[in-house]
C-alpha cells in the first residue's frame, strides 16, 4: 500500500523510524517519511545555518517597530536637517535624500519582504496545485488542454510576463505580487500533475474509488496528502527567488511605490546617489541577499531530502 | 522515428503554443485596466484627440477583429507601432535583439565554463572541502539581486578601478562593425577588425559575468549530481581495473555521460538569463530588448511588449528544440518518439 512509494532508496538503520518496524499499525508511512526527511535535513549543516538566518530575519520582522530607532521613517517622515548622512551612531546605515534612517527602513521592510514572498508562493501554489491535480487526475482532453495552457506560460521567461502583467495592472506592490503569482504557477502545475499521475494508479486510490468515494474526496483526501512533501519543498526552494523577483519589479519601478520601505524600490531610490552616497542602495541590497541566501540554503538541503540521489 | 521527422513534429507542436502566447499577450495588453491611449496622448489631450489615436491604432474595433488584424500583421512582418516613438516594433526588435543575444550567450558561456568544472570538482571531491566550497559559493552568488550586484560592479570595477567601461556596447566614437549578425564580437571578427573586437569585449564581459551568476548554481548542481551518478556506473570500475588513468576516465567517459543532464539545464538557463538580462541591461545602459521592455512597460506601450513576448517565445522554443537535438547527439541511445 502506501508505504511502497516515496521511500528513500536506502535507509540506514540508524535513522529514526528506520528500525522501529511501524509499517503497519503504528505511525503511517507518510509520517515516517517526514521524520526521515527531517532527519536528513537536520544533519545538513548548511541548511541549519540557513534556518537560523531565517529565524533571525523573522524575529527582526516581528520586532521591527522595537528594533528600528525611527519606525516612523518607513512611512516617509522627512528629516531635512539630516539628509544624505553617512552611517554613524545615530543612523547605523546612514540616511537617504530626505533624511530617512536607512536602517529603520530596512528593518521595517523585512516583514513586507516576507509577506510578499508568502503571498506569491501561496497564490502560485494554489493555482498550480489545483490545475495540476485536475489535469493529472482527469487525463484525456482536459489534461491536454490544461497542459497546453501551462506550456504557454512556460514559453516565455517568467520575468518578461510578470513585467507585462504588472505593468498592465498598474504600478504597486499588490499588482506586482499578482503579476508574479500568475507566472509562477506553471512549475507547481507540472510538479503536481506528475505526482498525481503516479499516485492515481495506486491501489489505495482504486480502493477508495471502489468503496464509492467521490472524485473530489479522492483528490483531496487521498492523493494530495501523499503529494504534499515535494510541493512543500518546491515552495521553499522557490521562496527566495520570488522575493528576488518582487524586488526586481520594485527596482524597475513597477512594484512597491514610495514611500513603502520595499528593498528593491529602495535600491532604485539610492541608485542616483551611488557611489558617493553608497549606503542608500547598498544596505537594502545586502538585506535582500541575506533573505534569499537563507532560503536558498534551506532549499538546497530540502532538495536533497526530495531527491536523495542528488547529494550522496 | 527518424530525427528529421521528429524535428518537424516538434516545430508543428510549437505553433499552437505560440498562438496561445499571442492570445495571452494580447489579452494582457487589451483587456486589462489602464489607459495607454490616455497616457500616450498626455494629460491635456481632449476626447477627440484620444478618439483619433484610438482609430489610428485600430483600438476602436471589436477585440476579436483587433486580434485577427494583429496576427495577420505578424505574418506580414508588421508587428505594430510604438504608441510613443511611433517607430515600427519589428525594426526596434531587429535593432535591439542582437545586443541581448550577445549578452545572454556570453553569460551562458561564462556560467558553463565556471559551473561545469565546479560541478566536476565537487563530484570528484564529494563531501570534502572543495565540494562544500563550490556549493556555498554557487548559492552565495545566486542569492544576490543581479541588478544590485551589477550596480556595485559597475561603480567599483568600472568607475573606481577603471577596469572596464561602465555602460553601452561601444564608445560613442567607435562605429559598430558592419552588421552581418548584429553581434559585435562576431561581426568584428568576420571583418578581422580586432581592435573593435577587443573594445566590444571590454564592454561586454562585466555585464555578462554578473548575469552569469544567476545560472552558476544550477549548472554546478546538476553537473555534480550527474557526475556522481555516472561515477558509480560499472563501466567506470571496469575502466579503472584496466588501468586507464583516472583523469581520462573523468573527462573522456564520465563527463560525457554526465553532460546530458547538464545540457538541459544550460538551455533552461539560457531562457532565464535572457529574462535576467532585462535587469542587467537597465544598469549598464545596454541597448537590448530588456532596456526596451522596461521603457515600454513603464509607459504602458503594449505593442512593443507583445512583440518582445512573442520574440522571447519563439527563441525559447527554438532553444528547446535544439536542446533535444544536442541531447540525441550526446546520447545515441535516446530514440526520438
Amino acid at each position: 500500500m502506501a508505504d511502497k512509494q516515496l521511500q528513500p532508496k536506502s535507509v540506514s538503520p540508524s535513522l529514526p523510524g528506520g528500525g522501529r518496524g511501524k509499517g503497519k499499525g503504528g505511525r503511517s508511512a507518510r509520517w515516517e517519511n517526514a521524520a526521515r526527511g527531517l532527519y536528513r535535513f537536520r544533519s545538513n549543516t548548511l541548511s541549519m545555518i540557513g534556518l537560523t538566518m531565517l529565524l533571525f530575519i523573522v524575529l527582526v520582522a516581528i520586532f521591527a517597530p522595537i528594533i528600528a530607532p525611527y519606525p516612523e521613517d518607513a512611512a516617509g517622515k522627512t528629516r531635512v536637517t539630516a539628509r544624505l548622512q553617512p552611517p554613524s551612531a545615530d543612523f547605523a546605515f546612514g540616511t537617504d535624500k530626505i533624511g530617512r534612517d536607512i536602517f529603520s527602513r530596512v528593518v521595517m521592510g523585512t516583514g513586507l519582504a516576507l509577506q510578499v514572498g508568502t503571498v506569491i508562493i501561496l497564490l502560485a501554489t494554489t493555482i498550480g496545485v489545483t490545475i495540476g491535480a485536475i489535469a493529472g487526475y482527469a487525463g484525456g482532453w482536459l489534461d491536454d488542454l490544461l497542459m497546453r495552457i501551462t506550456d504557454i506560460f512556460l514559453t516565455v521567461p517568467a520575468l518578461v510576463l510578470a513585467i507585462a502583467i504588472s505593468a498592465a495592472l498598474g504600478k504597486g506592490i499588490l499588482n506586482a505580487m499578482i503579476g508574479i503569482s500568475l507566472v509562477w504557477w506553471p512549475g507547481f502545475a507540472r510538479l503536481t500533475r506528475s505526482l498525481v499521475l503516479s499516485l492515481r494508479e495506486e491501489p489505495f486510490v482504486e480502493a477508495a474509488y471502489g468503496i464509492g468515494a467521490g472524485h473530489l474526496r479522492i483528490i483531496f483526501r487521498h492523493i494530495l496528502p501523499n503529494a504534499v512533501s515535494p510541493i512543500i519543498i518546491k515552495m521553499t526552494t522557490d521562496f527566495g527567488f520570488a522575493v528576488l523577483t518582487a524586488a526586481a519589479l520594485g527596482f524597475i519601478g513597477l512594484g512597491a511605490q514610495p514611500p513603502t520601505p520595499e528593498w528593491g524600490a529602495m535600491i532604485n531610490d539610492g541608485r542616483r546617489y551611488f557611489p558617493d552616497e553608497w549606503w542608500i542602495a547598498t544596505f537594502p541590497g545586502l538585506a535582500i541577499w541575506l533573505m534569499v541566501f537563507s532560503w536558498n540554503l534551506i532549499g538546497d538541503g530540502l532538495r536533497d531530502v526530495l531527491d536523495p540521489r542528488s547529494r550522496r | 522515428m527518424n530525427l528529421r521527422f521528429y524535428i518537424l513534429r516538434r516545430i508543428a507542436l510549437v505553433i499552437p503554443t505560440l498562438i496561445g502566447l499571442s492570445m495571452l499577450t494580447f489579452a494582457i495588453a487589451r483587456i486589462v485596466p489602464g489607459d495607454p491611449v490616455g497616457l500616450a496622448a498626455g494629460p491635456q489631450a481632449t476626447e477627440e484627440i484620444k478618439a483619433a489615436l484610438r482609430q489610428e491604432f485600430g483600438l476602436d474595433q471589436p477585440l476579436p477583429l483587433q486580434y485577427l488584424n494583429y496576427m495577420a500583421g505578424l505574418f506580414r512582418g508588421d508587428w505594430g507601432q510604438s504608441l510613443y516613438t511611433r517607430r515600427e516594433v519589428i525594426g526596434d526588435l531587429r535593432a535591439f535583439w542582437p545586443a541581448t543575444l550577445e549578452l545572454t550567450t556570453t553569460a551562458v558561456i561564462i556560467a558553463t565554463l565556471l559551473g561545469v568544472p565546479a560541478g566536476v570538482i565537487s563530484a570528484m571531491y564529494r563531501n570534502r572541502l572543495p565540494d562544500h566550497i563550490a556549493r556555498v559559493l554557487s548559492l552565495f552568488f545566486v542569492s544576490f539581486p543581479s541588478f544590485w550586484l551589477a550596480m556595485i560592479f559597475q561603480t567599483w570595477f568600472g568607475l573606481e578601478l577603471g577596469w572596464f567601461p561602465i555602460g553601452k556596447r561601444l564608445p560613442v566614437l567607435v562605429s559598430p562593425p558592419a552588421a552581418t549578425t548584429g553581434l559585435f564580437l562576431v561581426d568584428s571578427l568576420l571583418q578581422l577588425d580586432f581592435e573593435t573586437f577587443f573594445i566590444a569585449l571590454r564592454h561586454l564581459w562585466i555585464p555578462a559575468l554578473v548575469l552569469s551568476f544567476g545560472a552558476f548554481a544550477s549548472i554546478t548542481r546538476i553537473t555534480r549530481a550527474s557526475m556522481v551518478e555516472a561515477l558509480e556506473k560499472d563501466f567506470v570500475r571496469m575502466e579503472r581495473a584496466i588501468g586507464i588513468p583516472y583523469r581520462i576516465i573523468i573527462f573522456k567517459y564520465v563527463l560525457r555521460n554526465a553532460l546530458i543532464a547538464t545540457v538541459t539545464v544550460i538551455s533552461l538557463n539560457f531562457g532565464w538569463l535572457m529574462a535576467g538580462a532585462i535587469l542587467i541591461e537597465t544598469i549598464f545602459d545596454w541597448p537590448g530588448l530588456g532596456l526596451y521592455a522596461v521603457k515600454a512597460s513603464l509607459s504602458l506601450d503594449f505593442q512593443p511588449i507583445m512583440g518582445i513576448a512573442i520574440l522571447y517565445g519563439v527563441v525559447f522554443s527554438i532553444v528547446n528544440i535544439l536542446t533535444d537535438i544536442v541531447y540525441g547527439i550526446l546520447d545515441p541511445r535516446i530514440r526520438y518518439g
